[in-house]
Order: structure tokens, then sequence, then C-alpha cells
């Protein structure tokens, strides 16, 4: 039995495109009435604007109900077949236990009529595997159901009872029997405190920045306009500097509560599902038995005050795709107990005593922070000597800090081998704990910079499958003693080949597929 | 460790020729119209780009002597290693079960001086980085069969 897009979707679709196109003849049309000629070669005018306008329309929309007419879909025991293309037809069949993620949005307008796009992600291939643009919300759900349950039936290979009742669950979407259990819900006052929190303090680092740059001509020009004290002077750069600290910050807290209002996380069966967004509405799963690495992440504030967000990482986004924006956050606040423990249910793990890199990376941070300082110094004194005269030299007080940063820098940065993890963790504005399991490794590089090599430092990177390492966020222990770095390597991949057997004589003994096999046990 | 064939340097060498000639014409322009008499000067200007052309090609050779001794690659029992890098220097160690396919490829200027490369893809964001050049066409093809052998040999299972 295939299916079909919503019928909305003509007149939605339809209506964007025939205007688009509407829009291109418009444009076209005048632009060649204007040239004359050709216009008059032919009759009654139909290469001026308003008729070509009126034959895009028609075309774009006729183009849209083609479209529609040839969609069709089917669900079937083990696989997602898709045919669909007015000019250029394709079939696509996806393996269900392919699949990684599947996604339903529903924008304001598709909300109110009741529609959804779903998106169905598999590993390979950049974009989207699947994009459903429309769908009613009952069948964006009765997929998105449809698909769990039979990955799970498809892989279990038929057991006892349950087949039974997911067969039957055929057409009418059967939630009953399934276990769902709502793992974390971001109340109202958690949802203000993460807006409030989730300000990035890297922002204010453009003031720093540009200040020296900008400060001098603002006091070149009140100087010219009559001269202000000095007092007074620093007082408009306060106040300049925490307005727009204020403006960026309430800017984040805006976008962040309106993206994260009713955020939601349930398990469902083997899946983990999100639901989230106040204007748009978005909804997807996570299958447990794809997710490739868990990030805990606190920024500075959130670690001040014991809070910190977790997020789960599969492989199935390009990078910056996920309707998540290319992270896909499983809890984007709680207390760091909570987000631990939640951690801990998706993937089991004990947090280990952290290595630090050799105090001498510290040194190696001050060089580099100073001579940033010395950068911005410079830049300083080139304003100073050719725009307007102030005291430059002011920032090289910068250099202060150098050591203190150096040492933020250090202090955040470490690695562990856990019993089935390995683990990173960097960064002092935003702190990313990584784990990843020894199973889900790719590859493991190690390299040494040009500048590491005359500090004898290395760094560790470990490759997934994940989406987010494409963007160079790949778990990663820096700066290690090179000595260190290769047995860190050679640990990871050792125990890397132990999982991997381990692994095997688990799958045959227990039933293939177990979400919790990659772990051992996950509840 | 197994070293790849010294004729790769040729290639590298000539992959720096068009840089240079390309800076060295920059070298020029940049010099006339910095001179007083822009059109006038180009003789002048000549002996700098040349000199411009030289430097970075001269880069381009010990650079590209130094890439050679720092190649090397070893068909471990489970993984892969690789070992490269001149500046940064960078050891990767691909696992054979993660091996998702192996190409053996050849282009126009490999082909002219009878090499060719071998590209191992992972399912990692940097699959495509794996990748051994400098082989004769018998070693590419020797070498990606003997990975397919033990890509093979380990069940597939790749983690995604």
């Amino acid at each position: 039995m295939s299916e079909r897009l919503h019928p909305l979707t003509v007149l939605l679709r339809g209506g964007s495109r025939g205007m688009s196109l509407a829009l291109f003849g418009f444009f076209a049309g005048s632009f060649v009435g204007g040239a004359g000629m050709l216009a008059d070669a032919v009759p009654f005018g139909v290469l001026s604007g308003g008729p070509l306008a009126l034959i895009g329309f028609v075309v774009g929309f006729a183009y849209e109900v083609a479209r529609y007419q040839r969609f069709e879909y089917e669900l079937t025991a083990d696989t997602l077949d898709i045919r669909s293309g007015v000019f250029a037809r394709r079939e696509r069949e996806i393996p269900l236990r392919r699949v990684q993620n599947v996604d339903v949005t529903r924008d304001l307008l598709a909300r109110v009529v009741g529609i959804a796009t779903v998106q169905v992600e598999t590993a390979g291939g950049g974009e989207t595997e699947a994009s459903f643009q429309y769908l009613g919300l009952d069948a964006a759900r009765t997929l998105q159901d449809g698909i769990r349950q039979r990955k799970r039936q498809g892989t279990t290979a038929a057991t006892e009872g349950e087949a039974d009742a997911a067969t039957t669950a055929d057409a009418a979407v059967d939630r009953g029997p399934v276990e769902r259990e709502t793992l974390f819900e971001l109340d109202e006052s958690d949802l203000l405190l993460l807006s409030v929190l989730s300000f990035d303090v890297r922002a204010l680092s453009i003031l720093f920045v540009f200040g020296p740059m900008i400060g001098p001509a603002v006091v070149g020009y009140l100087d010219a306009n009559g001269g202000v004290g000095t007092a007074a002077l620093l007082l408009v750069a306060a106040v300049a500097v925490v307005g727009l600290g204020l403006l960026f910050w309430a800017l984040g807290a805006v976008t962040t509560f309106v993206q994260y209002y009713g955020f939601r996380l349930t398990r469902v069966g083997d899946e983990l599902r999100y639901e989230r967004g106040l204007i748009q509405r978005y909804d997807g799963s996570i299958p447990l038995d794809k997710i490739q690495t868990v990030t805990v992440e606190e920024n500075l504030l959130m670690r001040r005050f014991g809070y910190a967000s977790l997020a789960v990482e599969t492989a199935g986004y390009a990078p910056g795709a996920s309707p998540s924006g290319g992270s896909e956050a499983a809890v984007p606040l709680a207390t760091r107990d909570r987000v631990l423990a939640l951690a801990g249910q998706i993937e089991p793990f004990e947090l280990p005593q952290f290595e630090r890199p050799p105090t001498r990376a510290r040194r190696r941070y001050m060089v580099r922070y100073g001579l940033v300082v010395a950068l911005v110094a410079a830049v300083a004194f080139t304003v100073d000597a050719y725009l307007v005269s102030y005291p430059w030299w002011v920032t090289l007080g910068l250099l202060v800090l150098a050591p203190l940063a150096a040492r933020a820098t250090w202090q955040n940065r470490g690695r562990a081998l856990g019993e089935d993890h390995v683990f990173t963790r960097n960064g002092f504005w935003r702190r990313r704990t990584q784990l990843v399991p020894y199973y889900r490794v790719q590859t493991v590089i190690e390299k040494r910079s040009f500048f590491q090599r005359r500090w004898d430092l290395s760094t560790v990177v470990v490759d997934t499958a994940g989406s987010r390492s494409l963007l160079g966020d790949d778990a990663s222990a820096v700066d290690v003693d090179a000595d260190d770095a290769r047995e860190f390597a050679r640990g990871v991949t050792d125990r890397f080949q132990t999982a991997l057997v381990s692994r095997r004589s688990g799958t045959s003994a227990e039933s293939e597929g177990d979400s919790s096999a990659p772990t051992g046990g996950a509840d | 460790m197994e070293r790849i064939h010294p004729r790769v340097r040729i290639l590298w060498l000539l992959r720096g020729v068009f840089p240079s000639l390309f800076l060295g014409a920059v070298a020029i322009g940049v010099t006339a119209v910095l001179s007083s008499n822009p059109l006038g000067n180009i003789s002048e200007a000549l002996p700098v780009g040349g000199a411009v052309a030289l430097l970075v090609f001269g880069l381009g050779v010990v650079h590209t002597l130094f890439r050679y001794r720092a190649f090397g690659y070893e068909v471990q029992d489970d993984a892969l290693y690789i070992e490269r890098g001149v500046l940064t220097k960078v050891n990767t160690v691909v696992p054979y079960v993660r091996v998702q396919h192996i190409d053996t490829q050849r282009n126009p200027f490999e082909r002219v001086f009878g090499l060719g490369h071998v590209v191992v893809y992972t399912a990692g964001s940097r699959g495509a980085d794996v990748s051994v050049p400098g082989l004769l066409p018998g070693q590419a093809t020797d070498l990606q069969q003997r990975l397919r052998t033990l890509a093979g040999e380990s069940e597939p299972d790749d983690a995604v």
C-alpha cells in the first residue's frame, strides 16, 4: 500500500513555487518587453511582464501538482521505499536498520493546518535522505513510529509476541505496548534560566578586539567637539560596553527561549524522542543504538552555578543541516548531577579521573596569549601613531591576563581512558566533556604541529562517524606529552579491538541488534 | 614501515611549479605598479619576479624532500598505519573493520609517471583523508587487494 503526501502540499508548495516563477516571469518579461524588438515579433504582447508572470505561476503550480502526483512512499517490513520525481524519476529504497534520525518539523503555518515536514536521515551522503513535505500530522507520526517498530522487528527477527502486536499495528499506530518514559522536561523556570545562562561570553570578546580601534575614534570625535572630561569619557565607554553586552545577551536569551520552549525528552522503546520549539515545533527521534558520542557542555556561567547541558550525536546529519542546527541537544539545561545521571542512562559510564596536559603546555598557552596581547597592542599602537593619539600602552595591561588565561585553558583540558569509553575535555568559555564508546571509534589520529614539537607535545584525535566531528568537534586530547600521546592513541586502538571482540560475542549470545549491546546493559 | 616510490617527488615538485610561476607574476605586477613608471619598468620588475618564483619553487623542493622522507605506511595486523607531514606530523590508524571501500586512483599526471594512489574510506568524518600516494600501478592494486582482503576478513561492522 503506497501512500501520498498531504493534499494541502499542492496548495502550499504550488503557491510558493508559482509565486516565485511568476516573479521571475514578470521581471524577465519587463526586461524583454523593454528591449522592444523581440516583443514586437510575438503577438498580443505575450512577452511582457504581466502575461509572463501568469504563465510562470501556472507552470510553477502545475509542476507542484505533478510532483504531488508522482510522489509515493511505502513502508515495507524492512525498507522505506519512495518513488518521486517529475522529470528525473527516482526510486529510493532506504533499509530501515540504517535509519539514524527521523525528524518532524512544523512551522507556524503547518501547525495551524495540521501538517508537518518529515525528514529521514541515514549516515550516507551529505544531505537528508528522504524528505516529506508535507504529510498530515497523523501520517507523520505513523511514519516515525512505524520506522521505529519495524526497525526493532527487523533486528530481533520476529521474537515472540511483540511481532504480532506490531503487525497489527500496521494501519493504526499502536502506541500502547511500547514503553514510554519521560526522561526530562524543561519547566518554565528552567527555561528562563537556560535563556539567561546561554549567553555566550565570547561575544563580549568582540569588544576587547574592536574597543582599541573604535574607542580612540570616538574619543577623537568628542575631543574635536569641545572636549569632555576623561571621567565622562570612561563613563561613556563603560555604558557602551555594558549596553552592547546586554544587547547580545538579550538576543541570545530570546533565541534560546524560542528554540527550547516546551522541551521534553522521552524514551520510547529503544529511541530517544525530543520535542521543542515555541513557534516552529521540532520533534525528532534518536535511536539509542546509533549514538556515536555523548557530550556534556558547560559554559562559564553554567559551571559557576552547577548546571550543564547534554548533547548526543548520531551519524545522521550533514553539518548544520539538522533541525537543531547541527547539535542534537538531548538536554539543554539541568543541574550537573542530573545531566550526568541522564547521560548515564543513555550511555552507562563512570566519570573518570581526568589527566591534564603537562605543565609546560601552560607555558605554551602563556606564550600564545602573550602574542595575542602583543598583536592587540601593535594594532592599538598603529591607531595611536596614524589616527588619533591616546594611551595605547594601556592595552599592554592585558598581559596580566595571559597567565590567568593560560591557566584556565590548561585546567580545562583533560583526557582519560575509561572502562568502555575514551573521554576528552576541552574549553574554558564552553567546556566540552566528550565520551566516545570504544566501539564507535573510526580512526585514531595523532598529530604534532611545528609549534607543538618544540614543546614535545601531541594532539590525539578520536574520529567517529558522528556528524559534529565534521565541524572539527572531534573528541581530542590536546597537547599531551608526545610519549603519553602515543600511549593514549595505542590505548584507544587496543581497547577498540577488545570492545569489538566482546561486542561480537555479546551480540551472538543475546539477540542481535539489542540496543544495549554496544555498552553491555543499558539498564 | 613501507616507503613509497621516489618518483612521486617529481609529481610533488611539478605541483609546485604553477604556484611559483603565479606568485612570480604577482611579484612582477606589484613591483611594476609600485614603481613610478609602471609600463617602462617591466624589465626592472622581471628579476624580482624571477627571484620570487625561484624562492617559492625552492621552498617547494625542500618541502617535497621532507615530505617524501616523512611519508610511510604499514599494513599491520588489524589496522592500516600512515605517517606523514612536514610541519605538522600526522600518524593515522585506520582499523580494517572500519574500511568502507578502497579506491585506486590514477590522475593524468600520475599516469605519465607510471604511478597511482590508494584512497581508503571510512565512515568517519576524516575518511577521505587516508590516502597512500606514489605507488606503482601493480603496487596500488596489490595494496588495494590486501586491504580488501583484510577488511573483508574482519566482519562488516561499521558502527553507524
